[in-house]
């Protein structure tokens, strides 16, 4: 009896098992978009300073979207990286920060002491962020030239992940 | 029997190990757990922010007062908060929560109707915004695999009363054994009875 209930005890257990093992590959808290390969949410937003921002204005070359907030870690980690960044593709490429869940005077305390890499956006009611399906900061959106979203990077983007996926949206052309 | 044992043991390990592996991604600090007031869409930013919810026409009547009250109470308690562990968007006190709340509530000011949001949210965070999956393809797994389960456990339990050895019909009397009788018949011997 007892190796019949050892048997069946395996059974049970061994999938349950497996499949916890195969879990621990994926990082829970990163779900892909359902974004990836859609129409990027167009929106109208203004800057620091006032000025609007239209992304459909921006159709004709990639885009990047940095969700991004004084308070996050993370994106203070990153910030070197976008400014190198949006030097290195100047003229090539857009950078665009969406500011999440932060107060503007803290943004610009923020970019006077660390330079800025591209405008930063204000979204007082987080629609944009929703309608990109945002948990966190930071997320970055790369969207190419016919503004259709082409990947999206949850946490500091790396030179790497960066050179990586704008260059592969500028070969497309 | 070890191993069924050390079960629980390795799942709760298992699914705390799970939880620790998360990305370096920020929250802000959630305010404190208090019903946060929900305001109604503020009117100046008409022509800012999402251009087109792409969903078309409202399909439903614009909602206002108590039924837009109960009615974003009732789309929020569907909708999964995405920054907390198993709450809903009408029980979570976290920023994003209460800014999903007041999309919820503009939408549905708006005429749009409650399945039009969900379907809206659940474009941009996919189906893992519902806190219910829609009982079609795979996820109908979740409503029959228990009931499959339950089924299987019963059956198994009426295999097992079916074979076991049913018990001997009521023991032999000391009159109809006759081995058991030589023995009282000893026992009475020696006690002098």
């Amino acid at each position: 009896m007892n190796r019949k209930v050892l048997l069946f005890g395996t059974l049970l257990v061994a999938p349950l098992l497996i499949f916890l093992a195969l879990s621990f590959r994926f990082n829970p808290n990163l779900i892909d978009s359902p974004l990836i390969g859609k129409p990027a949410p167009a929106f109208t937003l203004r800057d620091l300073d006032g000025e609007v921002v239209r992304l459909r204005d921006l159709a004709g070359r990639p885009v990047v979207i940095n969700f991004w907030a004084t308070w996050c870690q993370p994106c203070i980690v990153e910030h070197p990286v976008l400014i190198s960044g949006a030097r290195r593709y100047s003229g090539r490429v857009t950078f665009l920060g969406v500011v999440y869940q932060d107060r503007p005077e803290l943004i610009r305390q923020f970019l006077r002491e660390r330079g800025a890499w591209g405008p930063s956006l204000l979204d007082p009611d987080n629609g944009v962020a929703l309608a990109y399906g945002v948990y966190g900061a930071p997320e970055t959106f790369f969207i190419d030239a016919a503004g259709v979203i082409a990947e999206k990077v949850t946490g500091p983007v790396s030179p790497g992940q960066l050179d990586r996926i704008l260059g592969g949206l500028l070969a497309r052309g | 029997m070890t191993g069924v044992r050390a079960t629980p043991v390795l799942l709760v390990a298992a699914l705390g190990l799970a939880q620790a592996a998360a990305g370096a991604q920020a929250q802000p600090e959630a305010p404190p757990p208090v019903e946060a007031p929900v305001a109604d869409p503020a009117p100046a930013a008409v022509g800012f922010g999402v251009e087109d919810l792409l969903l078309g026409e409202p399909a439903g009547t614009p909602l206002s007062g108590e039924e837009l009250d109960r009615a974003t109470e009732q789309v929020a308690a569907k909708m999964r908060c995405p920054v907390c562990q198993g709450l809903s968007v009408a029980d979570s006190p976290t920023d994003s929560a209460i800014a999903m709340k007041r999309e919820v509530r503009r939408m549905l000011s708006e005429g749009y109707t409650p399945e039009q949001v969900l379907s809206y949210f659940e474009r941009s965070y996919g189906e893992f915004i519902r806190l219910a999956p829609k009982p079609e393809g795979l996820n109908l797994l979740v409503w029959i695999a228990p009931v499959l389960a339950l089924a299987a456990g019963a059956g198994l339990v009426a295999l097992y009363f079916r074979r076991r050895p049913r018990p001997r019909a009521a023991a032999a009397s000391p009159a109809e054994d006759p081995e058991l009788e030589a023995y009282r018949e000893r026992v009475r011997r020696e006690v002098g009875t």
